[in-house]
């Protein structure tokens, strides 16, 4: 198929477009963005999305807090370099006792925190999903802010004792 | 496909926006292994460059390029064989600078033109660098959105469904599709709540007359 | 795209459907077959991919399974 489009047309048409974002279609799942590798495809089980989930919230609770990582290992009374690896590193695998305790400190189900890390196998994913949404909502790392907060707030209720 | 297979290729014109001036391109009706290693060899790089650049600068992830994670090969190799889909592509400075899929097995949801047959616009993207970022970055070249969406509106025309168009909006796009003269159908919950626009035969007039006044 | 001619060779009452639906989507004869083959080609994948063509009703969505196509 061939158009005739003149260059008068492309000119005007491409002041008016200007500098905005044409685009269209369904959007795929969204990866979540890895050391700056973005995890392509849709996953078939939760695993990475949700350990991030389960980082923010740690993370987000911690600070929330006004803890330090030293202080929140120390409160815990969990191993320093696991609380490291729990917060920074998607892929780690932390100890059922490291959510235990995490779980007493920040008042939250110790069963759902299990789930969320992937140790064990959710009975209902729709929570997880719900935890994944509310986590993906906060990206930095300075003092909370009122939407951190709200998106804390929101993780709190998803995984609290029901 | 390759690029002889039958291929049209149409000339148009793509804004220089460092320089100002217009510039040779050319409209493909088609999505050829080379758009498809342009793709690969010069958008994702620079979509991981732009990702990392708005990560460090703190930029909320809803405001990331929506459509970073699009695997073009893919969708492209699902559509190969059907004659219901048409793809195009825009070339400039021998490098791919938008595509697009088109569905024709769709129908319009405007009351008053319903269940009439149009073009919908199943994916449409421009290169990474022709979009003005969220970080600063200028756009290299503007013009390349409109003119796809005039190929459609023109196969529209072509099959006889008197240029409807339909399509779902990435958010960030609304805008855009608003100002060309689509009606906003509203929020489509079947579709991760994008907006869905389409354009009657006389918008679709508009838009091609618009151009030339 | 290179084009083909084909003659076609249809019995009185299949003319008649194949104006009627002309003249209903305002497309010339051309035009409306070959949509029609790109809707029976994408109809033919989903079966063979082992899905079932229903209709559904939209008042009271009831949906009733197309067994001929």
């Amino acid at each position: 198929m061939k158009i005739n489009v003149t260059k008068t047309w492309c000119k005007k048409m491409a002041g008016l477009e200007a500098f905005a974002e044409v685009g269209a279609g369904l959007l795929a799942i969204d990866p979540i963005l890895n050391d700056g590798e973005p995890v392509s495809g849709k996953p078939e089980h939760f695993g990475d999305e949700t350990r991030f989930a389960l980082q923010r919230f740690v993370g987000l609770s911690r600070r929330s807090m006004n803890l330090s990582v030293e202080k929140l290992a120390e409160r815990a009374d969990i191993d320093l370099s696991e609380l490291i690896t729990l917060e920074t590193d998607v892929h780690h695998l932390p100890e059922p006792r490291t959510l235990y305790q995490l779980a007493q400190v920040f008042n939250v189900s110790q069963s759902k925190l299990m789930e969320l890390s992937g140790l064990t196998q959710p009975k209902d994913v729709h929570y997880l999903e719900e935890a994944v949404r509310y986590a993906a909502r906060s990206e930095s790392i300075a003092k909370l802010t009122a939407e951190e907060q709200a998106a804390l707030d929101g993780l709190i209720s998803v995984l609290s004792e029901k | 496909m390759s690029r002889d297979e039958g291929m049209e290729v149409s000339s148009v014109f793509l804004l220089d926006n460092q320089s100002g001036s217009m510039v040779d391109a050319e409209l493909w009706d088609a999505i050829t292994e080379k758009n498809l290693a342009d793709w690969e060899a010069d958008w994702i790089p620079q979509v991981f460059d732009m990702m990392k650049a708005l990560k460090q600068k703190g930029v909320e992830r809803s405001l990331w390029p929506q459509s970073r994670h699009w695997h073009w090969s893919d969708k492209v190799r699902a559509v190969e064989e059907r004659l219901s889909n048409q793809c195009f592509s825009i070339v400039c400075d021998d490098v791919t600078q938008a595509m697009m899929i088109t569905d024709l097995t769709r129908r319009a949801q405007l009351e008053g033109q319903k269940n009439n047959h149009l073009v919908y616009i199943d994916f449409l993207e421009t290169a990474p660098w022709n979009r003005a970022g969220l970080i600063g970055q200028p756009s290299k070249y503007s013009g390349a959105g409109s003119i796809l969406i005039r190929a459609a509106i023109e196969l529209s025309k072509l099959e006889g469904f008197c240029g409807r168009i339909g399509l779902h909006s990435l958010p960030q796009s609304n805008d855009f599709y608003a100002k060309a003269g689509m009606i906003d159908l509203g929020v489509d919950v079947n579709y991760q709540n994008l907006r869905y626009f389409e354009m009657t035969p006389e918008q679709a007039d508009e838009f091609v007359i618009k151009g030339e006044s | 795209m290179a084009k083909k001619t084909m003659t076609l060779n249809l019995t009185d009452a299949e003319m008649r459907v194949l104006e009627m639906l002309c003249e209903q989507k305002q497309m010339s004869k051309t035009l409306l077959l070959r949509q029609a083959l790109r809707l029976y080609q994408r109809v033919e994948e989903r079966l063979e991919a082992g899905g079932k063509l229903f209709i559904e009703d939209e008042s009271t969505k009831e949906k009733s399974e197309i067994m001929m196509l």
